[in-house]
């Protein structure tokens, strides 16, 4: 079954009656022609004959969202794995490799049988630490660790590393990568138009004959891209926990990049049951942009890809609903970075009909000429930079707006906090006029040309949005915010941007060397329940809250065990010196009115 | 071409019409069993974009009538190697302030609120040795938008208010200037490779942005802003001959520089080879650049060494990736490359990862061991044609779209590549013999003038791994090189340098 679509910026035409310069606007015409196989995989193309390349791409339409608990990360592994290899591939000698392969796997399981045991000794206190600490292996770990590593070396002889990528190489391919979503794991390639058939077999083998090899030692390369992507970024390990804060039932809640202890116990035979569920050719899309003939393409996807067998179970559903947020969220952050406020709100999922409204909400606040600029920059001086304004990156379970705002020197996180929020008041109560709106609305009309002049560029959002649910999104994004109305931005603002439902990220600059004096004594536990709980008392401007704040770290410290009462009670003393500053400033207030 | 291309898959047709499925027998069971017609890719003729406004700039255009989208790029010579002493930073600031600050009759929220009504996109940036002004724009708000970049260029305003603003802006980003690993590496190694009285390696501090003054960005831009400094790049939704009167009338009037921009002075530094560290306890993952000066693009050997970096340190496939990550799971990217500048920057030969603390001086082994072999023994046949398909049927993506060919004519005009470099590239690819390549290697890679600098917790990094035996000092002598005030740049008053 194939149709051919006609994909025009129709939007152009609303555009064209509400602006005043009465210069047509050229419609874009971009032409994508669907095909689908018998076994269910479905395929997107582009024709583009600039230069003589083709981009090459395919969605697995399946990302972090549809993990279970104990296998977060499996997603973005198997996302490494697919670079493994195949039977014929990445071998010298298949067959002698299989039965290996089996043997790790028994060692595996015999590991995470002693795993268990030091996760049970943990939980009777009698083991402190990560469990996973390479020092602090007990003597049958450390064994069967060697026996692994035996057997992987005794593997790796028989493997021919990086081969596949090596044959795309060869041909000339570039750019060729992966990632993976909350939504959607998408693999992109650049090939020179006369191999396209060699894109068909590479992608097409790789499904049908994909030997999950290496698999333990390829998470020893996600530790190191955790190390790199989160540990080693001044932000990014907070920004995870804004993350896990922020959604709570969504599988948003976990990382992409998967809850290190999960990692570290995933089995090839969870792999497999994963490859099984969601690689099948009825979870793909396929999408080629550039200089083919889609003729042939189509008779090539045939060929290749319709070896693939439909799969035999249908992939799960995600039937977890996020739950109503009861109350404002915040988290303080002592971090390697410039002070900074982040203000974020749950809303729609990308193809939702309110999406459009959100993104002239963004519109509206971002950019020298938005809202916020004007406001907190121009006007009140109290940001440094562009405040941001944002609807979110697309997604398929649901979306979030977020504002931020770095902090100009000499004010405070407070204040920033509600300058923010007084332009959210504004967009909740006062419609907005004419020209702005249509300000928003052009950008998006030039941007919609925009994001198709790039090829791979193309391709890629293709692939993302089919994953999501409906490559259509690329026209709609579009269509939607062109059709917004003032009356939309006021609804959706007040429906969703209630102060109840905000969850508020404070970022300070860590202190430098000068460590406070007081805290000296205290272990690292100790020091870091007192920063953040400083921090939080710092946050408190009311003396009434403030002082029932400190009143319940009081009671905190009858509860705690010995060696964590010393910390308590700096936090209680500094808190009551907070306190006593801010009633005198209170009652000085007082005294002037 | 493509037409070409496009016919030499042979398909399954039976004469109804109807696809007659292929058995899996047709498809190989290897890839290399695939039959491709060549590649036959000419780049496209810098000649033919190429024409000269009345006042003789240079333009470079590319039509393409896809997207009813125009982009519009002065590309300018100068950039921070202009900034006097004292004004460190003078570059940037412009690059922020100039499109921020109104020009002609607009001040600085009329002229954002106009371009932002037209959806256009203009902005304005330095960089070491150029400057960019760039205009994109839906092509029937053309005209509109190139009266605004003209005021723009003719007639900046650099408004006081934007102006402090951006200061304090530049300010801000000073102060990150210590939270990044990379960050840290870049600034380091540039030091230690080409000295702090070297004109890339004076950098801006607190004190230098606040000293400069609108007055002093003006005076910047005079210095660069002339008609035989700059050229133009021109790509997307026009007619030529319309677009030769448009842009005669809005830079043809441009004047030619007082005095020349001069080719920028050689670095007289002489770098120490060793290892040094910078300590930053946090990290837990060591931030690595190994490497020395050399060469610039136009050296008789560079494609040579175009091919040996392909072998040596690029992509997927090269000894460092396969070795580094793919054997020993090291580092999520490790890579090594030439950098071959243009316009008479000095480059380099740089090796770089990111590895756990504890394995950095394994990684660095591993590194120094294929710098071995590859300076000793000759690369095999199929890492040579690898190479060299890589980079010759890889040539279509630097002209992938029209603004990338028209953006990379005008900057090849401005910093001095020859116009026949495209045309002759893959011939020159070629030609590059196995011999060559090892000659490339011992004469281009110096083990012996290394420099190693780590950034991470030097303590753990030096305290390697139970598995691997070896230690730091294996690499050279070692220097503690102290973080410096993000503010001042000025050193913590101990400074030490470990046994």
């Amino acid at each position: 079954m194939r149709t051919r679509l006609r994909f025009v910026a129709a939007a152009g035409l609303l555009w064209l009656l509400a602006s005043a310069p009465a210069v047509p606007a050229q419609e874009a015409k971009l032409a994508v022609e669907e095909h689908t196989l018998k076994n269910g995989m479905h395929f997107l193309f582009v024709e583009r004959h600039q230069t003589p390349t083709v981009s090459g791409g395919w969605a697995a339409h399946v990302g972090s969202a549809n993990e279970t608990y104990g296998q977060t990360g499996i997603a973005h592994l198997f996302e490494h794995m697919m670079f493994k290899g195949t039977t014929t591939v990445n071998t010298k000698d298949f067959a002698k490799e299989r039965p290996i392969m089996e043997k790790l796997d028994a060692v595996r399981a015999e590991l995470a049988a002693e795993y268990e045991k030091v996760r049970a000794a943990k939980r009777l206190g009698e083991f402190e630490g990560e469990i996973y600490d390479p020092e602090k292996e007990t003597p049958r770990i450390k064994e069967l660790r060697a026996q692994l590593k035996k057997l992987q070396d005794e593997q790796s002889a028989l493997v021919v590393k990086e081969e596949w990528d090596g044959i795309y190489e060869g041909q000339g391919s570039s750019s060729k990568n992966a990632f993976t979503t909350n939504d959607v794991t998408v693999y992109i390639v650049k090939i020179p138009a006369n191999k396209l058939e060699l894109w068909f077999w590479m992608e097409s083998e790789r499904l049908r004959d994909a030997v999950l090899r290496e698999f333990y030692a390829e998470r020893d390369v996600v530790r190191e891209e955790r190390r790199m992507r989160v540990e080693s970024d001044p932000t990014a390990a907070y920004d995870e926990q804004f993350e896990a804060m922020f959604w709570t039932a969504t599988p948003y809640h976990h990382p992409v990049i998967g809850w290190p202890a999960d990692v570290e116990s995933i089995s090839r035979e969870q792999g497999e049951a994963f490859f099984s569920t969601y690689y099948a050719p009825n979870n793909l899309t396929g999408v080629l942009v550039g200089d083919f003939d889609p003729k042939i393409a189509r008779e090539l996807a045939e060929k290749y890809f319709g070896r693939l067998p439909r799969g035999q179970k249908v992939p799960p559903v995600i039937v977890t609903e996020e739950i109503e947020q009861l109350a404002e969220r915040r988290m303080a952050a002592a971090a390697d970075t410039n002070p900074k406020v982040f203000v974020r709100w749950r809303t729609v999922p990308a193809i939702h009909k309110d999406s459009g409204a959100f993104k002239v909400a963004a519109g509206l606040l971002q950019g020298r000429a938005g809202r916020l600029y004007k406001s907190l920059v121009e006007e009140q001086g109290i940001a440094t930079g562009e405040p941001g304004a944002s609807a979110g990156w697309p997604q398929r379970l649901g979306g979030y707006m977020e504002l931020d705002a770095e902090l100009a020197e000499g004010h405070g996180h407070a204040e920033i906090e509600a300058a923010l929020l007084a332009e959210i008041e504004r967009l909740r109560t006062v419609a907005v006029g004419e020209q702005e709106l249509q300000r928003v609305k052009n950008q998006t009309l030039a941007d919609s040309y925009r994001r198709l002049e790039d090829s791979f560029y193309l391709m890629i959002q293709l692939a993302y949005f089919a994953g999501l649910g409906d490559w259509r999104l690329l026209e709609t994004s579009t269509s939607r915010v062109l059709a917004v109305t003032a009356e939309d931005v006021l609804r959706v603002a007040a429906a969703y941007l209630t102060p109840e439902r905000k969850n508020v990220l404070w970022y300070s600059r860590k202190a430098g060397a000068p460590e406070d004096p007081e805290l000296a004594g205290l272990d690292a536990r100790g020091k870091g329940f007192v920063k953040q709980a400083l921090a939080q008392l710092e946050a408190i401007a009311d003396a009434t809250q403030l002082a029932k704040a400190v009143e319940e770290l009081r009671s905190m410290g009858q509860q705690v065990p010995a060696e964590m009462k010393p910390a308590v009670d700096i936090a209680v003393r500094r808190g009551e010196e907070r306190l006593k500053k801010l009633q005198a400033a209170t009652s000085s207030e007082e005294a002037k009115q | 071409m493509t037409r070409r291309a496009r016919i030499l898959i042979v398909v399954t047709l039976s004469l109804s019409g109807v696809v007659s499925v292929s058995g899996a027998g047709e498809i190989p069971d290897r890839p290399e069993k695939l039959v491709f017609k060549p590649l036959e890719y000419t780049p496209p003729a810098v000649g033919d974009a190429r024409f000269q406004l009345t006042n003789g700039i240079p333009v470079f255009a590319v039509e393409d009538r896809q997207l009813p989208l125009i982009t519009l790029t002065m590309l300018i010579r100068g950039g921070r190697l202009l900034e006097p002493t004292g004004k460190e930073g003078v570059a940037a600031l412009t690059g922020a302030a100039w499109r921020k600050g109104g020009a002609g009759d607009l001040d600085a929220r009329a002229f954002d609120e106009k371009l932002d009504f037209l959806a256009a996109e203009l902005s304005t940036t330095f960089e070491d040795l150029t400057g960019t002004v760039r205009l994109n724009v839906l092509s029937k708000d053309f005209d509109q938008a190139l009266a605004l970049l003209v005021d723009l260029v003719q007639r900046p305003r650099f408004q006081e208010d934007r102006f402090a603003l951006e200061k304090t802006d530049q300010i801000q980003l000073l102060k990150k200037r210590n939270d990044d690993s990379f960050e840290i590496q870049r600034r380091e190694i540039n030091r230690l490779w080409w000295g702090d009285e070297y004109w890339r390696n004076r950098l801006p501090t607190q004190a230098s942005i606040e000293a400069i003054t609108a007055a002093d960005c003006r005076a910047f831009l005079a210095l660069q802003l002339g008609a035989d400094n700059v050229t133009l790049a021109l790509a997307g939704d026009f007619n030529r001959q319309e677009m030769e009167q448009k842009l005669n009338g809005a830079f043809g009037s441009l004047a030619r520089l007082a005095s020349p921009v001069l080719r920028p002075p050689r670095p007289e530094h002489a770098p120490v080879p060793g290892v040094y560290m910078v300590d930053k306890p946090d990290f837990n993952q060591g931030g690595v650049v190994i490497g020395h000066p050399s060469v610039e693009e136009g050296h008789p050997d560079e494609l040579a060494l175009r091919v040996l970096q392909e072998i040596y340190g690029m992509g997927g496939t090269s000894r460092l990736y396969l070795r580094i990550r793919a054997a020993e799971g090291l580092a999520y990217s490790a890579y090594s490359r030439f950098t071959l500048p243009l316009g008479g920057m000095p480059g380099a030969f740089v090796i770089s990862f990111q590895s756990k603390s504890s394995t950095c001086i394994r990684a660095t082994q591993i590194a120094r061991e294929e710098l071995k072999r590859i300076r000793e023994e000759l690369v095999s046949d199929e890492e040579l044609k690898r190479a060299k398909a890589s980079l010759i049927e890889t040539l279509p993506d630097s002209f992938e779209s029209p603004e990338v060919t028209a953006k990379l004519f005008a900057q090849g005009e401005l910093l001095g590549r020859p116009a026949e470099y495209w045309s002759s590239y893959a011939e020159k690819v070629r030609a590059v013999t196995a011999e060559e390549v090892l000659k490339a290697a011992a004469a281009h890679m110096k083990p012996e003038t290394l420099v190693f600098l780590y950034v991470g917790n030097t303590a753990d990094i030096r305290g390697g791994h139970p598995d691997h035996a070896g230690a730091i000092e294996d690499f050279g002598p070692i220097t503690m090189v102290p973080l410096r005030d993000p503010l001042t740049l000025a050193e913590p008053a101990a400074t030490s340098a470990a046994h």
